[in-house]
């Protein structure tokens, strides 16, 4: 792996979903494609789904899916929801500190 | 924990948080609901994933969040409210239900300037923090955000409210705000003054006391850079050290700053770096403390420990002084009566075989030697009474500076302890001969008082000074009655002494500590009660090797020229004396006065050298020099000094500056001899100058 220079940090992220449930599918797609068009070489996607899993829900305190966190580059977000309004979603992905 | 104080950024992105959840569900977009007790998904199917027909698991979802959330329809009309909504206005869900809005929040929905719904209707979200009654009548401290609520067709169908209990935020804001004028407070009384820099070392706050301490007006001071105060005098990189930090480390040095007026101010300073949340450097905070007075202070005991060993000295020294006196003036009176009678009665000399050769060479050299030793002591007496403006260092020599020392103390010691010297040849040290003679001076005198007087042959002081790699130790050894274990740490603080009022101040051993480690020495010590005491003196090598071979060699292949010298001293019998040793080989005009000495050069007289006293109390020898370089200037450059010892600051400023030689009285002849024959040399070849 290539080093990934200081200004651009690596986007990380953890999607939460339930199985084959419509949005869930929905929101993997649009996950996947947000961050190869934009974060191509500098993400992780973390897919958990909470039908085979579901004791990942406590750790990050999930209510509902689908749940996607941003966890790096703070601040630390959460997106709720399908992800079918993409611009907005990546505004927040986009938002760094740093 | 709802318990918990958020911050309201935190809180903030909760909201945020429950206000997109509940967004999702009503446009559909959540799949599964998560039991939080079992951590269960529920899945919801399509139908149910509409708001309507999922109101048990919508239900589930809210009563789980922290604020209380409540729907109304597009007549205000109370649709739903949480438990949490329901706990926090004091009503049971039920009694919510159904009722108009403005029962419970007039202040929000209908107050003066207060959003209210037709803001609402036209699809803007609302946020506000406002205080609302319960049902019991108390205030409430709240913190609400609505949003429309549309169907598929964008009609307004009614509102999404949801509230937090604001009052602890409020207390804490209170509280803080409490706590930020306590803290204004003190920061703008304390003593100390209080500066914080960015991270290019420009001020961007400081306190009144710290505009103060530098003459200036707070609000001037905002924005100035910190290299602006800072002095000549102020150790190099001392700007710097206010921004080197590294997280958590505190920094203290002394410096010293120009104030306004450009006077300066000596201050300690203790500063910690500022960092941001990425770890970098973003300025430092600093407690400045002006310790001008207590330096003063300080310098001040230097000088009076200083005194006071010389006070303690003064006797014995004019004993010193006062034997080879005696020989010096005792061998003059009997040579002078021999060379009387020889004048007298030549006959009377042969008649009793005495020759004059044979009668005054050994007096003779017995007074040269006398006055050699009251030389000596003299310049002892020298070093140790230096104004404290002798604090340059110089590369000096640490055993000629043992011996003055020794010398002075030696009234002390002889009736005490016999004297062991064990001296290996050292590198130089760079220090004031002043202040080291003061350093040596004290321990010697401590060793000397630790030892009952009269038991001398039992006794002894022994001083070693050796070189071990880049360090000199200088170490003074006694048999005296040694430190108890439980004074050991003290003896280096100011005024700890043991000693009886009158003897002793308690300053020594701290002012020598302090004038170690000035120049990177250090000062330790080593006791057994009742055995003796050892202190031992470690200083840093300098790293010149040896100060200029005397001037004697120029001598030696001497020109053999004739010379014109002019000499100026207002004694008259040094200029006797100089006339007299100087005559034989060279021309020599005498005056006493530097009025007559200008007078002379003016009128067109030259000279090779003009020897001339640096203090005379008519004109000096600087006046004369500076009034030379107006008229002859050529003469002006020929000018050596004569000094006594004795300098105004002035004088001792003018030596700095100036290029002529200056030789301390008193001197030698091949000193002056030698100087000479380097003007001569520089003067056009022939018979000297016209
Ligand atoms: N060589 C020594 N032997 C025994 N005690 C010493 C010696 N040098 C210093 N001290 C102890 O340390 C104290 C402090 O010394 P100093 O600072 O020179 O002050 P002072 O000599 O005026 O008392 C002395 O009073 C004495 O108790
Ligand atoms: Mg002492």
């Amino acid at each position: 792996m290539v080093t990934a220079r200081r200004a651009e940090p690596r986007l990380h992220l953890r999607l939460y979903i339930a199985g084959n449930a419509p949005n869930s599918l929905l929101a993997v797609a649009n996950a996947k494609s947000l961050c190869e068009e934009h974060f191509a070489e500098r993400h992780v996607l973390e897919i958990v789904d909470l039908l085979e899993q579901p004791l990942r829900a406590l750790a990050d305190a999930i209510i509902v899916t689908p749940t996607l966190l941003k966890l790096a580059p703070l601040p630390a977000y959460r997106v709720i929801g399908n992800l079918n309004d993409r611009k907005q979603v990546l505004l927040t992905l986009s938002t760094n500190d740093e | 924990m709802s318990s918990e104080l958020l911050s309201s950024g935190a809180l903030e992105r909760r909201l945020a948080e429950a206000d997109a959840t509940i967004a999702a569900l009503l446009s559909g977009q959540i799949d599964a609901v998560i039991d939080p007790r079992t951590s269960t998904p529920l899945l919801l199917s399509a139908a149910q994933s509409a708001l309507r027909e999922s109101e048990e698991r919508y239900r589930h979802i809210v009563e789980t969040t922290h604020e209380g959330i409540w729907t109304l329809d597009a007549d205000t009309v109370v649709t739903f409210v949480n438990q949490r909504l329901a706990d926090l206005m004091g009503y049971a869900p039920d009694e919510m239900v159904g009722q108009s809005v403005f029962e419970f929040f007039p202040e929000f929905f209908s107050a003066p300037g207060a959003p209210g719904v037709p803001h609402l209707q036209r699809g803007h979200a609302e946020e506000e923090a406002v205080a609302v009654s319960r049902r019991d009548g108390s205030k409430m401290w709240a913190l609400i955000k609505t949003r429309p609520i549309c169907d598929t067709n964008g009609k307004y169908v009614g509102i999404l409210a949801m509230m937090t209990d604001w009052t602890r935020h409020r207390d804490a804001e209170e509280a803080l705000r409490r706590n930020e004028e306590q803290y204004r407070q003190i920061v703008e009384t304390t003593t100390d003054g209080i500066v914080k820099v960015d991270a290019s070392a420009c001020i961007v706050f400081t306190n009144r006391r710290f505009a103060e301490m530098l003459g200036y007006e707070p609000n001037d001071i905002i924005g100035m850079h910190i290299s602006e105060f800072s002095s000549e005098d102020a150790p190099p990189g001392a700007p710097a050290a206010l921004l080197s930090h590294r997280p958590g480390e505190k920094n203290a040095f002394d410096t010293s700053y120009r104030r306004c007026d450009g006077t300066l101010v000596s201050v300690n300073i203790a500063s910690v770096g500022l960092f941001d949340e990425g770890g970098l450097c973003c300025g430092s905070l600093a407690v400045v403390r002006d310790v001008t007075n207590q330096r003063r202070l300080q310098s001040q005991l230097m000088v009076s420990d200083r005194m006071a060993s010389v006070g303690t000295l003064a006797a014995g020294v004019a004993h010193e002084i006062n034997n080879p006196l005696t020989a010096l003036i005792g061998n003059l009176e009997y040579i002078n009566e021999c060379m009387a009678s020889t004048a007298g009665d030549l006959k009377d000399v042969y008649a009793t075989g005495r020759s004059m050769r044979a009668t005054i060479p050994e007096p003779l050299q017995d007074a040269i030697e006398a006055a050699q030793r009251i030389r000596f002591i003299v310049h002892d007496l020298k070093m140790f009474s230096r104004a404290p403006v002798d604090v340059k260092g110089s590369a000096v020599d640490v055993i000629a500076i043992m011996e003055s020392s020794l010398r002075m103390a030696w009234n002390e010691i002889r009736h005490r302890a016999q004297l062991v010297k064990e001296f290996s040849p050292v590198a130089f040290v760079d220090a004031s001969e002043a202040r080291l003679g003061q350093v040596f001076l004290n321990l010697i005198m401590n060793a000397a008082q630790a030892i009952p007087e009269g038991h001398a042959d039992e006794n002894h002081i022994r001083v070693g000074i050796e070189q071990t790699g880049a360090r000199v130790t200088i170490a003074v050894h006694d048999t005296g009655a040694g430190i108890p274990p439980e004074n050991i740490g003290r003896v280096f603080d100011a005024f700890f002494t043991t000693k009886a009022v009158g003897i002793g101040t308690g300053l020594g051993l701290a002012i020598c500590h302090r004038i170690v480690t000035d120049i990177g020495g250090e000062l330790t010590v080593e006791s057994l009660e009742g055995r003796g005491t050892t202190f031992c003196v470690s200083l840093p090598a300098s790293e010149c090797l040896a100060l200029d071979a005397p001037t004697g060699v120029a001598l030696r292949g001497g020109t053999g020229r004739r010379g014109r010298v002019l000499i100026v001293d207002d004694e008259e019998i040094l200029l006797r004396l100089l006339s007299r040793s100087l005559a034989s080989d060279h021309d020599v005009v005498a005056l006493s006065s530097g009025k007559d000495a200008l007078a002379l050069c003016a009128k067109g007289e030259r000279f090779d050298m003009i020897l001339c006293d640096l203090m005379m109390p008519e004109m000096t020898g600087m006046d004369l020099c500076s009034e030379l370089a107006r008229v002859a200037p050529e003469q002006a450059d020929r000018m050596v000094f004569m000094t006594g010892g004795a300098f105004t600051a002035r004088a001792r400023a003018f030596l700095d500056a100036s290029e002529h030689p200056c030789v301390e009285k008193p001197f030698e002849r091949a000193t002056v001899l030698a100087i000479l024959e380097r003007h001569i040399l520089r003067s056009p070849s022939g018979d000297g100058p016209a």
